[in-house]
Formats: C-alpha cells, structure tokens, sequence
C-alpha cells in the first residue's frame, strides 16, 4: 500500500541497489530478518528516506548488540504512535545495510488520523506534565528496582550432576531450566529498561521543541545552544561521577597518600595495596561509599557490549584522578562553576524575555521555559539511570551468560557471544541446556565455533565499508519533530549529504556549531574510549562520538570535535558545561584529521580549520 | 535665547531648538558615553539670520508652486545661492568663534559640521543624508562659512521633495547644526540594534569599512558585516568584503579625499573582532538607555593612549521596525498544549 507520495526532489541511492561489502557475503544471516530491505516491502521502503543513525549506531552492528537499538525501536514508536499519540509522527523505523543501520521516521499522513491524535495527546501528555515531578520520581524507583532485580539475577552453572538443593529444597526445576529462564529474564530486563527509557522522553522533547520553535520565531538568529542555556540546569547526574574524582583527589592530599594514588602501575594493582595500607583506610571507605552507582559509568554511550564502565576499567578515573591531584596541589580550584551557571541562565533568560515585543509574547515564552525547565531534568538524568547504571550491570551479567557457553562448549571465548544475536544464543541455550538434560550429542558445539569464526572475518569487511549517509527519496519537507532534534536532520545536512551545501575549502570541515568559542591547537584524534588516556594537556580532542563519562577529558581539553551529533548531544552538552569551543557532526572529522595536525575550531560558525604545518 | 550650545544640554524638550542629530549625541553624552567633543548652534540662530537677511520671504516665494522635481530643482538653486550671497550677522559670527576655539588645537582643530534637521522627528522618519555633512574643516572662519552650508543644504532638491512627502512645509522648518571634533576614523560604519532584515530583536547588525564612514553611508563600498547576539555579544556571523575605496584625509590637499585600496588589502576585516563586540556594547547601552531600537554611526578613532576606540557619531530611532505593531506569535489565549501540538506539526522544508 502507498501512501500519498509527497513531492520527491532529490534521490540517494535506493537501498536494494546498495551491493554488498566486498567480502561481507552473508552478513544479513547475522541480524534478524525483519532488519533486512525485502522484496516483500519494497513498495514501502522504496519510497522512504532513510539515513545512517550516525548518532548512536555509528558503528559496524555486533549481532548481539542490536538488541539496543531493537529496544527503542519498539519504546520510542510505541510512546509516539499509541500511548501519547504524537499527532504528526508514528516511530522510527530500522534496517540494517552492510552492518549499519539506517532509519527512517514513519509520518501520520492523513490531516484526519492526525486531528484524531489531537484530543488523545492533549489528554496524556497534560496528565504527564501535569504531574512529573512525582512520576519522575516514581520512575527512579522503578528503574532502582529494575536494576536491583538484574543484580539479584543467577545465571547457574551445569554440572555433570545438578546440586544436591534441588532435592533438599523441593525445587522441582533444575539448574538448565534456571538458565533458560535466566536467559529470557535478562532479555526482557533489557527491554524494561527501554520501556521506561522512553516512558518520559518523547513527551519531554515536545516541550522542549515548543520551547525551540518560539525562540526562532521570536529571534530567527538565535544560536540553539542559547535556547537549551535557558533551560539546562547545574545540577546533571553526568557530573556528579566526575565531581566525585575530585572530592576523592582532595581527600587523597588531605591524607597524605597522594603519591601513593600517582604511582604508576594498573590502578587495579595499586587499589588493591591500599586495601591493606592503614594510612589509606578512610580514602578507601569513602570510595567504597561512591563506587555504587557513581562507578557504573559507561566510557561510550552504553549501546554495545565494548562501552566498557569505569568499574570494568578503571584506566579512565585514575587518569583524571592523578590528574586532579596534580592541579589541586598546583592550586587550581576544580569547582564546577554550578552558581555561574545558573546566573548565566537567568541572565539569558531574562534578557531575551525583555527583547520580546509586547506582554502577550512574553506570557507565552514564560510558559514555554517553565514546561522545559519541567522537563529538563528527565532528559539530562534517564541516560545515567538506563544507558549508564543499568547497562553497567547489564552488559556484565550478560557476560556469565558468555560463559556458560564456554563452558557448555558452544564458544571459544565469553566475547564470542557478542558475533550471535539475541535469538540465537536463546537457541543455543535451548540446544545446551537440552542436550545437558537427555545426556544426548548436541551439534551446536560444532555449529557456533564455525559461525562465529566466519561472521569474524565478515565483520572486519564489513568495517571497510563507509556507509552512505542516507537511502531513498528526499521528500520536499519533513514533518517529523524530533528528528532534527535527536539525530540533528537539518535542511542543511540533507543539502550537504546530496552534494547542494556550500562548498568549503579543501582544509576546511563544516559541522554544526554545539558551543561558541575559538580555539586553536594540536589535534588528538581518539576513536575509541580506551584511548582516551592518552590525551595530553591543551589538546582539542576529535572523536567519532564523546559519551558523558568523557567528563574528565574536558577538563584537559580546549576543543572538542565530533563526526556525529546535534546540538543536544553529548559532547554538545558537556563542552558547554566546561566552556570549551565544540563542533559536533562534521560527518568526516577523524578521517581528515590526524593526531598532531595543528587545528583551528570556531564553535560559533562551525567551521573546523586544519592549519598548514608550520616550520 | 542662545545661539550656542553644550551638547550634553541638548534635551528632547529643545527639540525645536536644536534639531535630531544635536538630541540624540546630547543623549549619549549625558549617558557617558564616548562622543567626540563639540556644540550645537540652535535653529535660533538660523531664524535670526533668515529674518535679518529677509531670507525668510524670498524662501517662501521661491516655493511656491515649486511641485514638481524639476521645479524643486531650480528653487532649490536659487535659494542656496541666496544663502551663499548672504553675511552672518557679527554677534552670531563672534559667539561661534568663541565656542569653536574651545575645542583647542590652537583655534585650528578639525572638526565635522553637521546639519541637524527639526523635521526628522517630526515626520518620523530619518530624512538619512538629505541634508549635508562637512568634514575636517579647520579654523573659525571655515566654519563659519559651513554652519551657512549646512543651513543652506536645508534646501536640497531632495530634501524638498522629501518636505512634500511627508506633507512639510519648507518655509516654516528650522535647521540646527552640530559641530564636532572630528575623528580620523581608521574604520567607521553604521549599526543597527535589531536585525533590519527580519526584525530580531536579538541582534546588532554592524557594518564597516575602512577610513571615514562616507563610504558606507553613501553605498560605495560593499563593507564587512557583522551580526552580534544582543544577549551574550556573541559573534553570530560576520561577511568581509572587498572593500576597494577608503575616504581618508589628504593632509597635502588638506581635505577629505577618496583613496584606492590597493588588492591585496581589500579583504582584510575592518574590525579586529574585540572591536565589533565593543561597538555592540556600545550599541546595547545606547539602546537600553534611550528605550528603543537605534540606527547607529561610529568611527573607531586614535584614543589617548594610542589605542583603537570606539566613538559614537550620531544615533537615531530605528524606523522601520519600530514603527511596525508587532503581533503577539502566539497568543497566550491558547493553551500551551495547543501550541505544542502546532509546534509538532511545522513541517521541515528539505530542499
């Protein structure tokens, strides 16, 4: 069935036409078949826009990791298209091409099916707002009970005869039934988390943008990182970790064992002498108190099994650690200028409020700001509580789950799992737990080894493969609110993906302009979070994607420079919080720019300079 | 009544005494803000004169059934030459003298004498360069002889076409003159305190050319601009143009003279960018104390100490926006569930 075709201008390539990674044959075995373009859809899906999810699945998909993206497939769309009923928008719709995935927003295309959503959002979404502070609250529990529960999960072992407790407690289910259960309790854990994920968001973002909208309406110049000024509060979970770094520094010199923290051996290592070290007993207890949950803090995004925590490593605090031990005896003061922050807020936000033309205006932006501010804090804080907290715990209980596979003989190594999807491993624990039962041969020995070795080499081919931006039919315009919000899908950056933006000079790289300031400097290109140690003083940092563990980063950096992001993204909002110049999205930054070239970024303009080497 | 006065003195109630341009830098001076020093000479000295001279009647004849452009053309001939024919009267020649050597440089500073029209607030409107503007003029007797121009160019051809316009009559206007010390402006432009293309009230618009401001003014250069954020004096964007042309002084000539800017200098941004958020500073307060948009000129001239500073030249209502009633976006009748469903639905233009 189609739809009324909008007025179609431009055209990417269709994605039936896109051929296959040299040396990736095979790869859609790997992801489940409703990812896949088909000849059953094609209609449909030859005549949408789709484009590269650059902002949280930048990178070739692990099979296993889709389950992510799988998540908020179904919680983001199911809160746009039936609970709140969004008037203008359905959910956003998934495929995966050559291991990236690409998206694409459904629309309401009728004028009456969107009038009808009318009466039902005003409805749902108002009881929300109305009441937030006590849902959010309510929602923090839910989410504390959901992670208490994932921790509480066993992932029992089989052995050759099942334990004796089965007997003597009348349990009546064994051990390899436990585990399948577990596997399915994981599972759906994950997807809670996601329902609640998205429980608050949409809805928050619609006030968001009404905030956004009559700002440009009011003044069309307006920079947006002024507008989200006006609303973000000091007070963001993202810090809190990193402020903690540094009340764990001072209470190291307090105590005398600051060269004790600084020498240089695994912090894992020197951790554990403190243990034993009477003079470090206090610095000790007061971390023990923190760890939980401020260590659960993801050094990517929290989307993929290798976005490793600060508690699976802790490379990334102990680098800002000893360093905030050496500028506090240097005598730099580390506060965070929380009081500066909130006085420029209300400077702003006063200033702009006596710009506008008449009282009735001025009625309206009050409200506007005071439904944002409402809403902020749930948009700044659910990533700490979900991708953060929870995927700590989560990716980590999904690693015993790896292990039972070694040990039933279905993989090499706990890491292995990660090359089968979600559906697969169920099966794999099926055939497992099965053939454990009837003492039986069971032929996923063989069969999982051999897969996952093959989809190891297809991997690496398919990371040789620079995805297209985007697929499909460009449509004369898009009425889809938060795709220019969440993805940063601007009239410009479709332009510049088809080729019609302004030309920029060989050395130069546009991107999107997330927080003013110039700066110029040696750049450090850092593609992945384990590299972030090596970041030097004055540095400007240029990455695919900066996750709000980064934190610590920011405060050696002077420029952050990201390939994907708009201006509400992660690095957006942590260089405005440090005061640092950044430009997020310029699609190419760490492919044109290599460690040592000497860079100028104007976060005003966006524009990113790579300066001629000088003698 | 005086002839002569102080330009902080120059209040809105002496409107009729000493033209727009007096008021508006008697604004800024009393706001202390940097105005380089000078008088006002009152439209009642040009009343004096006119009544004396018996100007005044041959004026009145001269305009008469003067309707058409080239009728405006031949009358405005005839009355300025009257003017130049005429001689100051001695007490008005002696207290302007007096006040021009207190400027100092030892009776021989150089100064801009500039018309200052009673009609600019009373047609709302700018009347922008229908009246005339002598620079660097040096010693008492010159001045003089320009304070006459200046109160001759109240007679332009385009001036009396803009008096019909807006329903003036000719005869019964007045004309103040502003002198002041000039400053050898090193780059000069105009601002805006919103934005003149949509309105926003959140910008300052800033445009700059090297030299005297007469090229920008009078359109003969492209010059640079800037857009500042009126909130944060944040740089929003800024153009630099080739800028060909700079009105400098020639001291051998000793005048004011157009120079050709060789090639390889035309692109060099006028403003250094500390400079472009001094003048919007400048321009903030200006329109903060004086309660409403302002259409702004400046120089950035030698300072004390050899710095580059920033003077005001003049400042004048915005007119265009200003005038416009600006309809509420959204009106707060609605509610805001209402208008969150309205801003959900705004499509995004893609091409």
């Amino acid at each position: 069935m189609t739809t009324d075709q909008p007025n179609v201008v431009h055209r990417f390539s269709s994605p039936f036409d896109v051929e296959t990674a040299s040396g990736a044959e095979g790869w859609e075995q790997m992801y489940p078949y409703y990812f896949h373009f088909s000849e059953e859809n094609k209609e449909w899906e030859d005549g949408m826009l789709w484009y590269q999810d650059g902002v949280h699945h930048p990178e070739v998909l692990y099979p296993f990791d889709t389950i992510t993206h799988e998540c908020w497939r179904t919680a983001l769309g199911q809160n746009n298209s039936r609970i709140f009923a969004i008037p203008p928008a359905y959910g956003i719709e998934q495929r995966i091409v050559n291991g990236y995935l690409y998206i694409a927003a459904v629309p309401v295309s009728s004028e009456q099916r969107m009038q009808e959503r009318v009466e039902v959002f005003v409805r749902r979404a108002g009881d929300y707002y109305a009441n937030w502070d006590q849902i959010f609250d309510q929602w923090k529990a839910k989410m504390v009970d959901l992670i208490g529960k994932l921790e509480e999960l066993e992932v029992p072992q089989l052995s050759r005869l099942d334990i004796e407790e089965i007997v003597t407690e009348r349990r009546g289910i064994s051990s390899g039934w436990k585990l399948v259960e577990a596997y399915n309790a994981v599972i759906e854990n994950m997807f809670t988390a996601w329902q609640y994920h998205f429980e608050m968001l949409n809805i928050g973002y619609a006030a968001f943008l009404n905030l956004f909208m009559f700002c440009k309406q009011a003044f069309p110049g307006i920079k947006d990182e002024l507008i989200a000024q006006m609303v973000a509060g000091s007070e963001l979970l993202f810090f809190r970790p990193d402020d903690e770094l540094k009340r764990l520094a001072q209470l190291g010199i307090d105590l005398g064992i600051a060269d004790k923290l600084r020498v240089s051996r695994k912090p894992e290592d020197i951790l554990e002498d403190l243990r034993h070290d009477p003079a470090a007993e206090k610095w000790i207890e007061s971390l023990d108190e923190i760890w939980h949950p401020w260590f659960y803090f993801s050094n990517g995004a929290g989307f993929y099994h290798h976005h490793r925590s600060w508690i699976d490593d802790l490379t990334v605090p102990w680098t800002a650690l000893t360093g905030y031990i050496d500028r506090l005896e240097r005598g730099e003061n580390l506060a965070r200028p929380k009081q500066a922050i909130l006085d420029r807020r209300e400077r702003l936000t006063s200033e702009y409020r006596e710009l506008l033309p008449n009282d009735e205006d001025r009625k309206v932006f009050d409200e506007n700001i005071k439904l944002a501010r409402l809403v902020a804090p749930y948009i700044e804080d659910h990533n700490f509580y979900v991708e953060h907290w929870h995927h700590t715990v989560w990716w980590n209980k999904i690693r015993e789950f790896g292990d039972r596979l070694v040990e039933g003989g279905f993989l090499e190594d706990r890491e292995d799992m990660f090359f089968m999807n979600r559906w697969e491993v169920g099966q794999a624990f099926a055939d497992m737990v099965a053939s454990w039962a009837s003492g039986g041969p069971s032929g996923g020995q063989k069969i999982w080894k051999k897969k996952v070795a093959d989809r190891k080499r297809i991997f690496d081919a398919l990371h040789n493969w620079t995805p297209l931006p985007a697929l499909g039919p460009v449509p004369e315009e898009i009425t889809e609110p938060f795709t220019v919000m969440l993805w940063g899908i601007t009239t410009e950056r479709v332009r510049i993906w088809l080729g019609l933006g302004e030309a920029v000079g060989e050395n130069e790289i546009q991107g999107v302009p997330a927080s003013p300031g110039i700066a110029e400097g040696r750049a450090r290109v850092v593609l992945n979070s384990s590299d972030i140690g090596t970041i030097e003083q004055g540095e400007i940092l240029v990455c695919p994607i900066t996750a709000p563990s980064w934190g610590p980063v920011f405060s050696k950096v002077q420029a952050a420079v990201s390939d994907i992001g708009g201006m509400m993204s992660h690095a957006a909002i942590v260089s405005r919080e440090y005061g640092l110049p950044a430009v997020v999205g310029t699609g190419t930054g760490t492919r044109r720019i290599k460690t040592g070239d000497m860079v100028r970024v104007d976060g005003n303009t966006g524009l990113v300079t790579i300066l001629p080497k000088s003698s | 009544m005086e002839y002569i006065l102080p330009l902080e003195d120059c209040h809105s109630h002496f409107a009729e005494l000493v033209g727009g341009k007096a008021m508006g830098l008697g604004s800024l001076l009393r706001q202390e803000l940097p105005v380089p020093a000078g008088f006002a000479v009152s439209t009642h000295a040009y009343r004096e004169f006119v009544e004396v001279t018996g100007l005044d009647r041959a004026i009145e004849m001269n305009l008469r059934h003067a309707d058409s452009l080239e009728q405006q053309r031949r009358a405005s001939e005839r009355i300025r030459s009257l003017f130049d024919e005429s001689e100051l009267p001695k007490s008005f020649v002696l207290e302007l003298t007096d006040a021009y050597e207190q400027l100092g440089h030892k009776g021989m500073a150089p100064v801009a004498v500039r018309s200052s029209s009673v009609s600019e607030d009373a047609a709302d409107a700018s009347f922008a360069g229908e009246h005339d503007t002598y620079l660097w003029i040096e010693g008492s007797e010159a001045v003089a002889k320009n304070v006459l121009r200046c109160w001759s160019s109240l007679f332009t051809p385009q001036a009396l076409s803009y008096f019909q316009q807006f329903g003036l009559r000719a005869g019964e206007t007045a004309m103040g003159v502003v002198v002041q010390t000039m400053v050898a402006a090193e780059a000069a432009g105009v601002m805006i305190t919103i934005d003149p293309l949509s309105g926003d009230r959140s910008q300052i618009s800033i445009e700059g050319s090297c030299g005297l401001g007469l090229a920008v003014v009078g359109g003969e250069v492209t010059p640079d601009r800037y857009f500042v954020d009126k909130v944060t004096l944040d740089i929003r964007s800024r153009m630099i143009s080739p800028k060909s042309i700079a009105y400098r002084f020639d001291s051998m000539a000793g005048e004011v003279r157009r120079f050709d800017v060789p090639e390889d200098e035309q692109l060099k941004p006028c403003l250094t960018e500390q400079e472009v958020i001094a003048i919007a500073t400048l321009g903030k307060q200006v329109e903060r104390s004086l309660g409403a948009a302002q259409d702004i000129e400046w120089a950035l001239g030698q300072g004390a100490n050899g710095s580059r500073d920033v003077y005001l030249l003049q400042t004048r209502p915005e007119t265009v926006w200003s005038k416009k009633k600006a309809s509420p976006l959204a009106t707060s009748q609605t509610s805001i569930m209402d208008r969150l469903v309205g801003n959900m639905s705004v499509p995004m233009r893609i091409v």
